[in-house]
């Protein structure tokens, strides 16, 4: 994720190899969801959710209607779910570092623990 | 496979508590047993648990249907975790989804559960298990594992709603009815659980097989082999 620079100290790229994989998927899956929803205006579908859809047919078969016991209002279910998600992206990358960064100093584990893990820091260091 | 609150009959949802409920104990046995044998599993169960609560949030569209639906990650989770363990994590996940995103309900958690974490979990975890005994590839049984599990959890999504409100008209036909409300949305979604699946499984096998109990065994007769 980094390289040595010249006084020893780790530099960190803008675009190592693994950001420029993560950003190319990123894009690849944005563009099939543009596409799809471009796709689906020109063709006036509505683009629901097939959990409302299948809900809503439940409700006309049960004769009644759902009723959530917690329902956010408006943007505040925006808010919440950007609040889970970046807290999800933090605990995701930590978690990812912790297992899939090697440290200095590690010892290989039983049945290749650390096999082909690069050094924290590129080697660095 | 999020079934709103209030749509099933409260005896319904008392039963499928009742099931989550059961398998409660032994994933909290199997998480504390994975924790003492390896201490990387903490880490790999709070991913997990991030990763459910994601992906099965991701809403695709799908523009043949004009329609839009999510993967599931239970079969994914099944494989790394254990099956036992992912009823735990499913239980949370749908239990955030409902406060944070309004997505399901409190009083279904359990109904969600039994679909995406224990349906579509077991099933999924037992065709990776099936597949990897007979010596198939990582890939190949890690793909079948996300197909059929993602489709697992729909099937059971439409028994349970069909099991209560099918009233007059036959269960059969009650259930093919909700199951085709999902099918045709959910068939390329679940090919695309099969290759998320694969894909990220056979990373994990390839940098970390000592994380996955079915894989490092082979891994490390594949490494003595090279040895020799």
């Amino acid at each position: 994720m980094s390289s040595a620079g010249a006084a020893g100290v780790a530099q960190v790229e803008f675009f190592d190899r693994f950001t420029k994989t993560m950003l190319f998927v990123m894009l690849g899956l944005l563009l099939v969801i543009f596409a799809s929803a471009k796709f689906m205006s020109y063709e006036h579908m509505t683009g629901t959710g097939t959990d409302d859809k299948v809900n809503a047919l439940a409700e006309s078969a049960a004769r009644k209607t759902g009723h959530p016991f917690v329902e956010l209002p408006g943007d505040s279910q925006v808010a919440a779910f950007s609040v889970a998600n970046f807290f999800v992206g933090i605990i995701l990358g930590y978690s990812v570092h912790k297992l899939f960064v090697k440290r200095e100093g590690m010892e290989p584990g039983p049945a290749g623990m650390n096999e082909g893990m690069e050094p924290e820091g590129g080697g660095a260091g | 496979m999020h079934i709103e609150d209030g749509i099933l009959p409260a005896s319904a949802c008392v039963a499928y508590f009742g099931v989550t409920a059961a398998f409660l104990y032994p994933a909290v046995r199997q998480i504390n047993k994975r924790v003492r044998e390896n201490p990387y599993f903490k880490p790999l169960l709070a991913m997990c648990g991030v990763g459910i609560f994601v992906i099965s949030a991701m809403h695709f569209p799908v523009p043949v249907t004009g329609s839009c639906s999510h993967p599931c990650g239970t079969p994914l989770a099944a494989i790394v975790v254990g099956p036992f363990a992912t009823v735990l994590l499913s239980v949370i996940v749908l239990f955030f989804q409902a406060v944070l995103l309004g997505h399901g309900g409190i009083t279904t958690i359990g109904a969600n559960t039994v679909s995406m974490g224990i349906v579509g979990t077991f099933v999924g975890y037992g065709l990776w298990k099936l597949i990897r005994k007979v010596n198939g590839p990582v890939w190949l049984a890690a793909g079948v594992a996300g197909f059929v599990g993602d489709l697992a959890v729909y099937l059971t999504s439409s028994f349970e709603l069909a099991y209560s409100l099918h009233g007059h008209v036959s269960f059969w036909h009650q259930w093919m009815v909700f199951f085709v409300g999902y099918a045709p949305t959910q068939l390329p979604l679940a090919v695309g659980e099969a290759i998320f699946t694969a894909v990220a499984l056979q990373a994990m096998a390839s940098r970390r097989p000592d994380l996955l109990p079915g894989v490092s065994s082979g891994y490390k007769a594949r490494v003595e082999a090279e040895a020799v």
